[in-house]
């Protein structure tokens, strides 16, 4: 697998680049072809195995060149290397103590969401200088942007920013083998991580750290019971704090025994709110998992549904279509309490809404749940009125 | 519409743990109009919405908060504040 990454280092406007992709061999150092003129490119390349070492030299250049901003491009890279996005958060900080600020673009925001798995630990500085030109030429051409946006009133952390929607299950999976490997450093007392999902109606184990936990999580498909199993079909979290005081999983739990586990915690993970898999941590120690602990878990889960969602993992086609026929519903509903309104009040169809809106945040409902309540009192007032008309 | 360009909606997308595929198919079901790569250059400040518009991605925000137990950070261009 080869992953290619560039960087352009920009200073008041002028043009001077620098590109690096990972795929074997020593830096190269002149202009690119498609630079515009008076821009210089450096063009390191490198064996995917160091990619540690091409970024830093990269950032060598970055640094001694006195640049304000930097921008990696990563546009290549296929996750496959878990690695690379941690190297570029540690460049990101070691710029940043330079008075470099970074500005990353990725193909996709499975990327971005890693990102924000990885700043769960660390702030990320807010940089200022984004590349506001080439964020929107990356937009337009739906190739993806990471940014650190605007904050709203300055109360969110800098967050980097999406736009494809992948869904190669390669591409899943490398994001899903990241979300092991952060959760096995970010969970103290974690010795092992997997995760499960649901592809095809059956459980498989997509991403593991080691061995030992593909045995776990086999002999849990093996067995169909036990925390992984249950938290990805029940879709919420078990927790076994103390494996030799279990009994929910009589099956499983003496195998977990032998291979030397003694405490299991399971989060959901969900497409959609529908539940589709979950993300296995396991401890050789008893009591390992603190409260600290559970909530991080949770918040990786959490993100990595959403990452989940995006790709559309886990729903198969029926769940999406009976998705869909429900929004119908739904919208057919609203729909109608706006003709309702709109006759009713003699207004537009804008006004008709937000006056129907206005009566859900009265009461405290849904807009769906206060159309279905109009369209449903304005057929008895029709009924009532039918029935008196008859007489 | 008076709010400038920005990525405000994305970053409220973003903490209501929607994707954008859910966010999109919320919009739908309150009546937007809308595609999704339209939807999506909405939440990036790429094109803006009209006032109505806004109002149903809002609202399709907000209910989201909602369900998570949140007030309606999301604020409205159209009347409905009024309410």
């Amino acid at each position: 697998m080869q992953w290619a990454a560039q960087a352009g280092f920009e200073r008041e406007g002028q043009a001077d680049a620098c590109a690096m992709s990972l795929n074997g061999g020593p830096p190269d150092i002149g202009p690119a072809a498609d630079s515009p003129a008076g821009e210089s490119r450096v063009n390191h390349v490198v064996n995917e195995e160091v990619p540690q070492t091409a970024l830093t030299g990269l950032l060598d250049a970055a640094i001694d060149r006195q640049r304000a901003t930097a921008v990696l491009d990563l546009s290549a890279h296929s996750l496959k290397r878990t690695g690379t996005v941690t190297d570029a958060r540690d460049a990101e900080e070691r710029l940043a103590s330079f008075g470099v600020t970074l500005t990353d673009r990725f193909p996709t925001h499975l990327v971005l969401g890693l990102l924000d798995l990885i700043e769960m630990d660390h702030d990320v500085p807010s940089p200022v200088g984004v590349d506001e030109d080439s964020r929107q030429a990356a937009l337009r051409s739906r190739g993806g942007v990471a940014e650190h946006p605007t904050n709203r009133d300055g109360a969110l952390p800098a967050r980097r920013k999406v736009t494809a929607l992948p869904t190669d299950p390669d591409v899943v999976d490398g994001v899903l083998r990241l979300v092991a490997e952060m959760a096995r450093a970010l969970v103290h007392g974690a010795d092992g991580v997997s995760v499960s999902l649901l592809r095809h109606g059956r459980l498989s184990t997509v991403a593991a750290t080691d061995h030992t936990i593909m045995e776990m999580d086999a002999d849990q498909y093996a067995t169909g019971e036990g925390p992984c199993v249950d938290a990805s079909i029940k879709g919420r979290r078990f927790h076994s704090a103390v494996l030799d005081d279990e009994t929910r999983w009589p099956a499983f739990t003496p195998q977990a025994r032998k291979l030397g586990i003694n405490a299991i915690m399971s989060s959901p993970l969900r497409a959609f709110d529908q539940p589709v898999g979950a993300l296995n941590i396991y401890s050789r120690s008893c009591l390992a998992f603190d409260a600290a602990d559970q909530a991080t878990a949770t918040d990786l889960a959490h993100k990595a549904s959403v990452i989940l969602s995006d790709a559309g993992a886990g729903v198969n086609d029926d769940q999406m279509a009976l998705r869909f026929h429900d929004a119908l519903l739904g919208r057919r509903m609203i729909t109608l309490a706006i003709g309702v309104v709109m006759e009713r009040e003699g207004v537009g169809e804008d006004a008709a809404f937000n006056s129907l809106l206005r009566l859900a945040l009265y009461h405290g409902e849904t807009l769906r749940g206060r159309a279905e309540i109009m369209v449903r009192s304005s057929s008895e007032h029709q009924g009532q009125s039918g029935s008196g008309s008859g007489v | 519409m008076s709010e400038p360009a920005s990525n405000v909606l994305d970053v409220y997308r973003q903490e209501a743990g929607l994707s954008q595929g859910e966010l999109w198919l919320r919009y739908f079901e309150l009546g937007g109009m809308s595609t999704g790569f339209e939807l999506e250059a909405y939440l990036f400040g790429m094109l803006l919405p009209s006032d109505h518009d806004h109002d149903v991605i809002a609202h399709a925000l907000n209910e989201r908060f909602s369900e998570l137990g949140g007030d309606h950070p999301v604020a409205y261009l159209g009347e409905a504040d009024d309410a």
